[in-house]
């Protein structure tokens, strides 16, 4: 303790210190900004739920670019509520103070621009999915809205039709199952399945039924169909693996599980296993794991400046993703590496699987 | 195109009235009344198959009528269930909630491709008293914190399905176990196994409804909950068993939708709700309660699956096949409901 003296004194500051202090304190209180800004931005996933296997895929994708690449990783899930999707999108925006990477699955096609308008305005990254509207464009919005992927639907549906028929001998009679009727996806499929049946003569579609991409209606479904149309169908179409499951239960109930093939669209498990057993012909998939890691890949180096959205050509602004097709041929290779073990993707290959610029 | 030329007239009172006598309802009640009403949806059961049958003999196949008594398994299974709790006059919303961790509980318990499990029966045990635990929370809510049925529910609906998704971790999972896959599989008697339960849920529910004290009770609080009360009937203890009694139906429908998808996923509950409600109304069980029973819903469940599979018979195009489902909606509900008697249209 000092003397009394000293105590009085004690709270006097002559004017150096003062000086010295506050400047002291400028530069600590100017740390955390200093700080913030050299800060690694997070990355933020935005999808519909994790009750469907396809976006529980796509979250694991997201989680294993975010540990390769060292950075936060934040799963927002909108649960089919756009309100919630974007409101949760924009509180993130305000948490990280626009120092954010998105990788957006936007639950309706609307739903993109408040979204994307949203990201600019903070000078944060976003790259968006499969829903958005045909006047929003990337481009418009530069450098913060990098990049918007699909998969084109048509091209999907036409190519399991054609292994379908190949697989039926290029003859006969083939029942389908369509998605939710309103839907991009199931309205794309459907018309790559009308152009396949263009170029096939000899395939008869008897019916087309809409069992809106659930197993369980086209299991009923399924069954009604087989006492239509009995013996005649000899192949199955369907709009994704979901409802393909369903009418394969539908067979198995009538002992005809694998002997009337089955295609369908999405490579979830159920179907890759049915694809080895030979219940399934084939099954196309858009590669949940890559979208979910790849599309933050691709904003993450638009942040760091890898490279400058605005200088790459349209087809990488807004492109169609290469589907990868899951046959009797390679299912055996697929399964060692996407089903048993996480697949190894390269994270820095990102535009290895462009196939072309989206239609307008 | 033709043009109506001729002016309409216009409708005075008195023809108002005689274009009303018109209507199914006064039909039914001119041909004898409450008698011929009861008999309304067995009638329309009959017409049904009657007209689907000219239009396509595959119909009254024996193959589809295997299939129509499968794909009404389930159905059926849950609106035994839901029956009471509409007899009473509450609803139970919780019809997906409730089948979707029935049929979680199952697969997980039960051999599958994701756990080593593999308890075989102990799981459709297990599934089963899921259900029925969750009916009874749901009554006990109800009762207890005195929340209407509509919104309890609708919280255990919600609760249920997060349970799911979050066991089944988002994937769906296939259930490996043959013996638990053999209701769907395997028949006796020219008919899957899962028909034979269903056959065995109608009864159950039919053996609760006709002669045990619940049932008497069931039906007394949905004719006049007061009355009863006042009665001596201990309405909450009723309450709270029907709502158990739900559940355990829905559990049994969870473990049969399994069987036979093969798999379980959490939205394996999907429209479930909607398809159990309208076969209970259409089978001329009243929402305001007191009015139907187990039997009227065997031969609603019956019509929504007679119609929904002779629509595909018939090659309706599936963008009107839901508007014709709604109609039907509308004319079953009109034609079985006593006008004369329900004084006040909520």
């Amino acid at each position: 303790m000092k003397d009394s003296n000293g105590l009085v004194f004690s709270g006097r500051v002559s004017r150096r210190t003062l000086m010295v202090g506050a400047a002291a304190g400028a530069v600590t209180l100017a740390m955390p900004n200093i700080l913030r800004a050299a800060d690694k931005p997070t990355l933020v996933t935005s999808i519909r739920s994790l009750s469907n296997p396809y976006h529980a895929v796509w979250k694991t994708g997201a989680e294993a670019y975010a540990k390769w690449a060292g950075l936060e990783h934040v799963t927002l899930v909108s649960e089919g509520n756009s309100e919630k999707g974007i409101a949760d999108i924009k509180a993130m925006l305000a948490k990280t103070n626009g120092n954010m990477v998105l990788n957006s699955d936007p639950n309706d096609t609307p739903d993109a621009r408040p979204i994307v308008e949203a990201c600019a305005k903070a000078g944060a990254y976003v790259v968006t999915q499969w829903n958005k509207p045909a006047d929003l464009h990337p481009k418009d919005f530069n450098p913060n809205y990098v990049s918007h992927i699909e998969f084109d639907g048509i091209a999907s549906g036409k190519t399991i039709a054609e292994i379908l028929f190949k697989t039926m001998g290029g003859k006969g009679g083939i029942v389908a199952l369509g998605g939710l009727i309103s839907t991009t996806a199931a309205i794309e499929r459907k018309k790559g399945l009308d152009a396949a049946l263009a170029a096939n003569p000899d395939i008869k579609l008897l019916d087309f039924q809409v069992a809106n991409w659930k197993s369980t209606e086209a299991f009923d479904l399924m069954g009604n169909l087989l006492t239509r149309f009995g013996d005649d169908i000899k192949g199955i179409w369907a709009a994704n693996d979901d409802m393909g499951s369903g009418a394969l239960e539908a067979l198995r109930a009538e002992n005809l599980a694998g002997k009337v093939p089955i295609v369908g669209v999405d490579g979830i498990k159920t179907a890759v296993d049915a694809v080895r057993t030979g219940e399934f012909a084939c099954t196309v998939t858009s590669d949940p794991f890559w979208q979910g890691g790849m599309g933050l890949a691709i904003g993450y180096n638009a942040k760091i400046g890898k490279f400058d959205p605005a200088k790459e050509p349209p087809e990488h602004r807004e492109f169609y993703g290469k589907a990868v097709l899951i046959s009797h041929d390679n299912v055996e290779e697929y399964y060692k590496t996407n089903v048993e073990s996480k697949p190894e993707i390269d994270w820095n290959d990102l535009w290895g699987r462009v196939t072309g610029a989206i239609r307008a | 195109m033709t043009i109506q030329t001729e002016p309409l007239k216009s409708v005075s009172d008195i023809e108002r009235t005689t274009l009303m006598t018109f209507l199914p309802g006064r039909i039914a009640s001119m041909l004898g009344g409450r008698r011929w009403r009861r008999l309304a949806p067995l009638a329309v059961l009959v017409v049904l198959c009657i007209l689907i049958t000219i239009a396509n003999p595959n119909f009254i196949e024996l193959r589809n009528l295997v299939r129509l008594a499968n794909s009404a398994a389930v159905p059926l299974t849950l609106a035994m269930g839901l029956t009471f709790i509409i007899l009473m006059g509450s609803i139970d919303l919780s019809v997906e909630g409730t089948l979707s961790v029935a049929a979680m509980v199952v697969v997980l318990l039960a051999a599958n491709d994701s756990n080593g499990n593999d308890y075989g029966w102990w799981a459709v045990l297990a599934a089963v008293a899921a259900g029925t635990i969750m009916g009874l929370i749901s009554g006990l809510v109800q009762t207890m914190l005195r929340i209407p049925s509509f919104m309890a529910t609708l919280g255990m609906w919600f609760i249920g399905l997060g349970l799911s998704v979050y066991m089944l971790g988002g994937s769906a999972i296939r259930l490996n176990d043959a013996s638990i896959r053999d209701l769907a599989l395997h028949r006796f008697l020219g008919l899957p196994l899962a028909v034979w339960v269903a056959i065995g849920a109608f009864a159950l529910a039919a053996i609760i409804q006709y002669y045990t004290r619940l049932g008497r009770h069931i039906l007394a609080i949905g004719g006049d909950e007061d009355v009863t009360k006042l009665s001596g009937v201990n309405v909450t203890r009723v309450r709270i068993a029907a709502f158990a009694l739900a559940g355990f139906f829905f559990g049994i429908a969870g473990v049969l939708a399994a069987a036979q998808l093969g798999q379980s996923h959490a939205v394996i509950g999907d429209g479930r709700l909607f398809a159990a409600v309208t076969a209970v109304v259409v089978g001329g069980t009243a929402l305001t309660g007191g009015e139907g029973g187990v039997v009227n819903t065997l031969i609603g469940v019956l019509i929504v699956t007679v119609l929904a599979n002779g629509m595909i018979l018939l090659g309706i195009s599936p963008y009107i096949q839901q508007t014709v489902q709604g109609l039907m909606i509308i004319a079953a509900v009109a034609l079985s409901l006593d006008r004369v008697r329900l004084k006040i249209v909520k």
